[in-house]
């Protein structure tokens, strides 16, 4: 039986050539509007992680940012922090949360605000490492914005 | 014969460990060099193999440099915007004069050295404006608006060398807690012998890195 092709998987440095920081950079500048902040939250975007997640981080937010409108409107609204994930006994410091904050009115959509499914959404969004944990959020704040554009007047 | 001290290596190594290697060594070589370069060379001769970062500095000495290269904007510069800082790493000429450019800034040191220091001694120097942290707790130091300073010494492409203690450090958790990483090319010069008490580190470990490219 004739063996299937070998197929060598896609170099790393192919996905990291891919990305485009600077326009990666433009487009959270509505929900990170501080530059070094927003360098803080690139790198774990980008920097952090095996390269297929980085890869993937900046094609799904590219891709939402395309349908976002331009200029963009960030409604203010309730959000939640999102925690570094420090040890339980070094924890509980004010400034121990990203540089971005998740949206959550948008998850009124899904569950009530004072259900225990409500929670469970936002601990599913902001736990894991920040390679996952920011991608979750940034990518909630586009959708916030895209959906907030499509409501009827 | 030589005319160094007998005393001199016990001397430079407790100097090293309180002062910062590339320090010291400044400050050794200033001083023997008043008496002629022929003494800098002797010193670079009987304790350049076992301490790198002297070595390097004796060998700038030679070259006709006369003094470290200390240029605090950069370095600044990377830590604008930080409430916290943590520096990795002891070099007491730089960090002197880092720190009226960090007004408002709670700077701490990692107390974690290859040397054996007495970090009270050391601490005190600074009257409570640097403060000492150690392994076990400095990640409650993490947050949006801190900043990781770590001292490095020369770079051969792009690798830079660094104190152990930055390994014990540096993870992709910790990375991810501090809003910046500075690595500080505090030597500025390469070194001609193996580097021991220093571990190579990748330059992409850091944001922002300053120091010749």
């Amino acid at each position: 039986m004739p063996k299937p092709p070998h197929r060598r998987p896609t170099a790393s440095s192919a996905i990291i050539g891919f990305i485009d920081r600077p326009a990666l950079d433009r487009l959270l500048v509505p929900w990170v509007p501080d530059a070094q902040d927003r360098a803080f939250v690139l790198r774990c975007l980008l920097d952090e992680g095996p390269a297929h997640h980085r890869g993937s981080n900046y094609v799904l937010l590219s891709l939402l940012g395309q349908l976002l409108p331009d200029p963009v409107e960030v409604a203010p609204g309730p959000s939640q922090a999102v925690p570094m994930r420090l040890p339980p006994h070094l924890a509980g410091g004010d400034d121990a949360v990203f540089p971005l904050r998740l949206p959550t009115a948008i998850l009124e959509r899904l569950a009530p605000r004072d259900s225990p499914a409500f929670q469970a959404m936002i601990d599913a969004l902001i736990d894991g490492p920040p390679q996952h944990a920011l991608a979750n959020v940034a990518m909630v704040c586009l959708l916030s914005a895209l959906l907030e554009a499509r409501r009827p007047e | 014969m030589s005319q160094l001290g007998p005393g001199l290596e016990q001397a430079f190594h407790v100097a090293a460990g309180e002062l910062g290697m590339c320090s010291a060594a400044w400050l050794f070589v200033r001083e023997l060099g008043k008496d002629g370069d022929a003494l800098v060379a002797e010193l670079r001769d009987v304790l350049g193999r076992s301490y790198p970062v002297l070595d390097a500095v004796a060998t700038c000495w030679l070259e006709g440099r006369r003094a470290a290269s200390i240029d605090v904007s950069a370095v600044s510069a990377a830590c604008a915007g930080a409430s916290q800082l943590l520096a990795i790493g002891l070099e007491t000429s730089f960090l002197d004069a880092l720190l009226p450019r960090l007004e408002g800034v709670a700077v701490w040191l990692l107390t974690q050295s290859a040397f054996s220091v007495d970090w009270d001694r050391v601490l005190a120097n600074y009257q409570g404006r640097v403060r000492g942290v150690d392994l076990a707790s400095f990640q409650r130091l993490a947050g949006r608006r801190s900043t990781l300073l770590v001292m490095t010494y020369g770079r051969r492409g792009e690798l830079t060398f660094t104190s152990p203690e930055w390994l014990r450090v540096v993870g992709s958790d910790v990375r991810t807690q501090f809003r910046a990483v500075v690595g500080w090319d505090v030597l500025d010069a390469p070194m001609q012998v193996y580097p021991r008490w220093l571990v190579e580190a990748p330059c992409a470990d850091f944001s922002q890195y300053v120091g010749a490219p």
